[in-house]
């Protein structure tokens, strides 16, 4: 076994190297790595705790605009929530504050969404063409000039 | 329906049959500067990563043992609007030209078929003209299915993406390091590789909202109620009862990949 | 924006693995078929493939050094690609590259070790100064050039070679693993892709020593061994047909089989493919070397020895296209048609410059030949006489000139 001294000291170098990795590597896994499965658990709450919700339903829009909800409830849109065709709560409102302006869109498109008559729209559910909706087509009068958004029956 | 509430009891009475927060409590909880949720794991152990770890107590944490969400979608209600992409990509920061949900539109005939996806339904839909006489139509919202036997989670090669006790895929965007090997083994086109983060991103159902007791942005926005969220764990919870006991359709289920989104009235031409 | 023809989920228009994953298992094959000719001879002993031993043993070496650089140019958080070997999650093939690289590293690099050892000591020995502490340093430290010591050294050789040649096949299969386990791209999906990897790899590691060493046979005034030749043609024609075989298999079975996977995969070869696949990997890539290595294989006793190198050296390079657009169709293809199954992107282009360019993939190519000019500075790829045991049958090989090893 004399002569086979050199084989003995590479095997001796790449075990040093083998228990170095081996070593090195316990330091750079994450914590909390492999709690409840092969992934780093600390970004669970991450994820949870990732943005403030920006939407917050119409039932929150009542706390301060009441008499619209309650409007809005007794006519055709009740099931449509304001978020939908006015922002997300989160870009009206923050801590308790208004820090905007919540917009208002009064286009033809915002309407047109939901309401232009297009293939696929379940039957029964209110649809028009939207040229030929209007004498003279849609583009002289907005949707808005007959419609009231909160109550859009007419 | 769990309310979940950060802090002190509130000075107010509840609103009355309230079923969702109102705005104070919702503004207090959620839209607060903090915005921190407490994640309370099984075995007892809480585990606190807002800054205000002393301040709640019990009934405050989300438990995540306590839930296995689900999602069913009934394309019979679908109008096409494309209000829960938008409110998607308003909620989650959704980059252009990338979408965690979008929505399909069909114009079947017995022997021929068009499918179209205008930017996703971001914009709605337009009329289309198409070389046949449709004989039906519809509208398939689509979104990340967080399957219980993901392709997805298998392929990651660092376990950034990885499936939470209460059902929902996530991916950790601290890990993941982009190799978008996650991406190529989705069959539903479900991911992305944002251009922002430089890692996979997908729909999240909305988790810093369900954690908090509220639903996710589409559900949410959604007019007609197609889209519909659930907790498999409740047993009066209408989601739960319409997949366990009506006629219901998963995407390529002969992928085995079990999908936690149901579907309610599609068609054979839709995968 | 690309152009979609019929329809594509949103999310599935973007071509996410670029050219840089072309050249990965590019390169791989490099490093595995040149490890299967050196195993030929230093496992397997067959002497006709000595002259190319040592050179295809630091081909596959010099490729196995840059093999890890295509990937990280691909990330998207390179700084993290460490953590492949940090937190693995092992039921992805992709965690495989930690392990499979770092293990057939080691075992190259012992190869390496164990075959010049002697020489490293031996020139050591008639340096001095800064050479000669470098090369006793190489030597790790050691002194025994004995016939016992060198005696084992070649009984290394041979187990390292016997563990290094699944190693190698491993590190490349696995890449096939990655696409083949794939069940949602049905151009990916097949229990054959690991298998194509890998005799595809065999291709193109044949052939690219085939090329190397004529370049350098003519570069150092040396003979070209036409038994050499003659061998390395010949297996490398043995796994042009198998490799082709398996890909024409796998476009019949599924034609046959005529389900919604063929639907999609029948326009993808004959719109967006038909150049890259059938004209240069089918035609060009494989056809015209099929006969010409017939030629060299079939009629080999009536070519004249510059005919036979010739024909040689242009079918290889012709296979080093074809491996090429394997890689290139398997890869780009795969992402041109959408899960949809309805709808095709329009044909990725390649930037010219950037991370993941035509220049980059042609850099990553040539270096490792950079790198190989290196290693014989350091590490002379031509044997001295009586670096190898005499043969066993004693007889002189056909057209070995003597002291030409």
């Amino acid at each position: 076994m004399e002569h086979a001294r050199h084989v003995f000291r590479v095997v001796l170098v790449l075990l040093l190297l083998v228990i170095a990795v081996v070593i090195g590597r316990s330091f750079l896994i994450p914590r909390s790595f492999g709690t409840y499965g092969n992934y780093r658990f600390d970004n669970v709450a991450e994820q949870a705790a990732a943005r403030p919700p920006l939407h917050a339903g119409a039932k929150s829009c009542a706390d301060c605009h009441d008499d619209r909800y309650v409007a809005v409830g007794k006519g055709r849109h009740a099931k449509v929530s304001c978020e939908v065709c006015h922002a997300p709560l989160g870009k009206h409102v923050k801590d308790g504050d208004v820090v905007a302006k919540m917009p208002i869109d009064r286009s033809v498109r915002l309407c047109a969404y939901c309401h232009r008559k297009i293939d696929g729209r379940p039957a029964g559910f209110p649809q028009i063409v939207l040229e030929k909706h209007v004498d003279g087509g849609l583009g002289a009068k907005g949707c808005l000039d007959c419609h009231d958004p909160h109550s859009p029956k007419l | 329906m769990d309310e979940t509430r950060k802090g002190t009891p509130s000075s107010e009475p509840p609103p009355p049959a309230a079923s969702s927060p109102g705005r104070r409590d919702f503004l207090a909880t959620a839209l607060g500067a903090s915005g921190g949720v407490f994640a309370l794991l099984a075995g007892g152990g809480a585990l606190a990563t807002s800054a205000e770890a002393g301040g709640a107590k019990g009934d405050d944490r989300y438990d995540w043992e306590a839930h296995q969400w689900a999602y069913l979608i009934d394309t019979e209600k679908c109008i096409g609007c494309g209000s829960c992409v938008r409110a998607c990509k308003a909620e989650n920061g959704v980059p252009d030209g990338y979408f965690r949900t979008w929505v399909e539109r069909y114009l079947v005939a017995p022997d021929a078929s068009h499918v179209d996806s205008p930017n996703g339904g971001l914009d709605g839909f337009a009329p289309v003209q198409t070389a046949f006489e449709p004989t039906k139509s519809f509208f398939v919202p689509k979104l990340c299915n967080h399957c219980k036997e993901t392709p997805c989670v298998q392929v990651c090669p660092v376990g950034a993406s990885y499936r939470t006790k209460d059902g929902v895929v996530l991916v950790d965007g601290k890990s993941c390091i982009g190799c978008g090997y996650c991406v190529q083994a989705c069959p539903y086109g479900s991911r992305f590789l944002s251009p922002e983060t430089h890692t996979a991103e997908k729909c999240t159902w909305c988790y810093h909202r369900i954690t908090k007791g509220l639903k996710p942005a589409c559900v949410e926005v959604c007019p007609t109620a197609t889209r519909q969220f659930g907790d498999m764990k409740r047993d009066d919870d209408p989601v739960r009862l319409a997949i366990a006991h009506g006629r219901v359709q998963v995407l390529q289920a002969n992928l085995l990949t079990e999908p936690q989104a149901y579907y309610l009235g599609i068609d054979k031409e839709v995968r | 924006m690309p152009e979609i023809s019929g329809y594509a989920f949103p999310n599935d228009i973007h071509v996410h693995w670029s050219l840089m994953i072309v050249m990965y298992p590019y390169i791989t094959g490099f490093v595995a078929g040149s490890f299967i000719v050196t195993a030929l001879y230093h496992l397997f002993g067959k002497n006709e493939f000595r002259p190319i031993a040592r050179l295809s043993l630091a081909a596959s070496f010099c490729f196995l050094l840059v093999a890890g650089l295509p990937l990280q140019l691909h990330l998207g958080h390179p700084e993290r690609g460490l953590f492949v070997m940090i937190t693995p999650n092992f039921t992805s093939a992709m965690a495989g590259f930690g392990i499979l690289y770092s293990f057939y590293l080691v075992i190259v690099m012992l190869e390496v070790w164990f075959v010049y050892r002697q020489e490293i000591i031996e020139t050591a020995r008639r340096s001095r100064g800064f050479k000669r502490t470098f090369y006793a340093a190489l030597a790790l430290g050691t002194y025994d050039t004995s016939p016992a010591a060198v005696a084992i050294d070649h009984r290394a050789v041979k187990l390292l070679s016997a563990i290094g040649l699944p190693s190698a096949c491993m590190l490349h299969g696995y890449v096939g693993f990655i696409f083949g386990g794939i069940k949602a791209n049905p151009w990916w999906s097949t229990p054959l892709m690991p298998v194509i990897f890998l005799l595809s790899a065999a291709v193109s590691g044949i052939a690219l020593l085939i090329l190397v060493y004529q370049v350098t046979a003519k570069l150092g005034r040396r003979a070209v061994q036409a038994d050499t030749i003659t061998s390395m043609a010949r297996w490398l024609w043995f796994f042009l047909i198998i490799t082709v075989t398996l890909e024409l298999l796998e476009i019949i079975m599924l034609a046959y089989e005529n389900s919604e996977a063929w639907h999609i995969i029948s326009p993808l070869l004959t719109t967006r493919l038909q150049f890259s696949f059938i004209s240069i990997q089918m035609i060009v890539g494989s056809l015209i070397p099929f006969i010409l290595l017939f030629i060299v294989t079939v009629m080999n006793r009536y070519l004249h020895e510059r005919v036979r190198n010739t024909l040689t050296f242009m079918a290889s390079l012709l296979l080093l296209i074809q491996v090429f657009s394997m890689r290139w169709n398997v890869v780009i293809g795969g992402q041109l048609l959408s899960k949809s199954f309805r709808g095709l992107r329009s044909a990725y282009e390649p930037h010219l410059f950037g991370r993941e360019g035509i220049v980059m993939a042609i850099t990553l190519f040539l270096m490792p030949f950079v790198i190989l000019y290196f290693f014989d500075r350091v590490l002379p790829i031509e044997a001295p006489p009586g670096a190898y045991p005499p043969e066993h049958d004693g007889s002189p090989e056909p057209g070995v000139s003597p002291g030409a090893v």
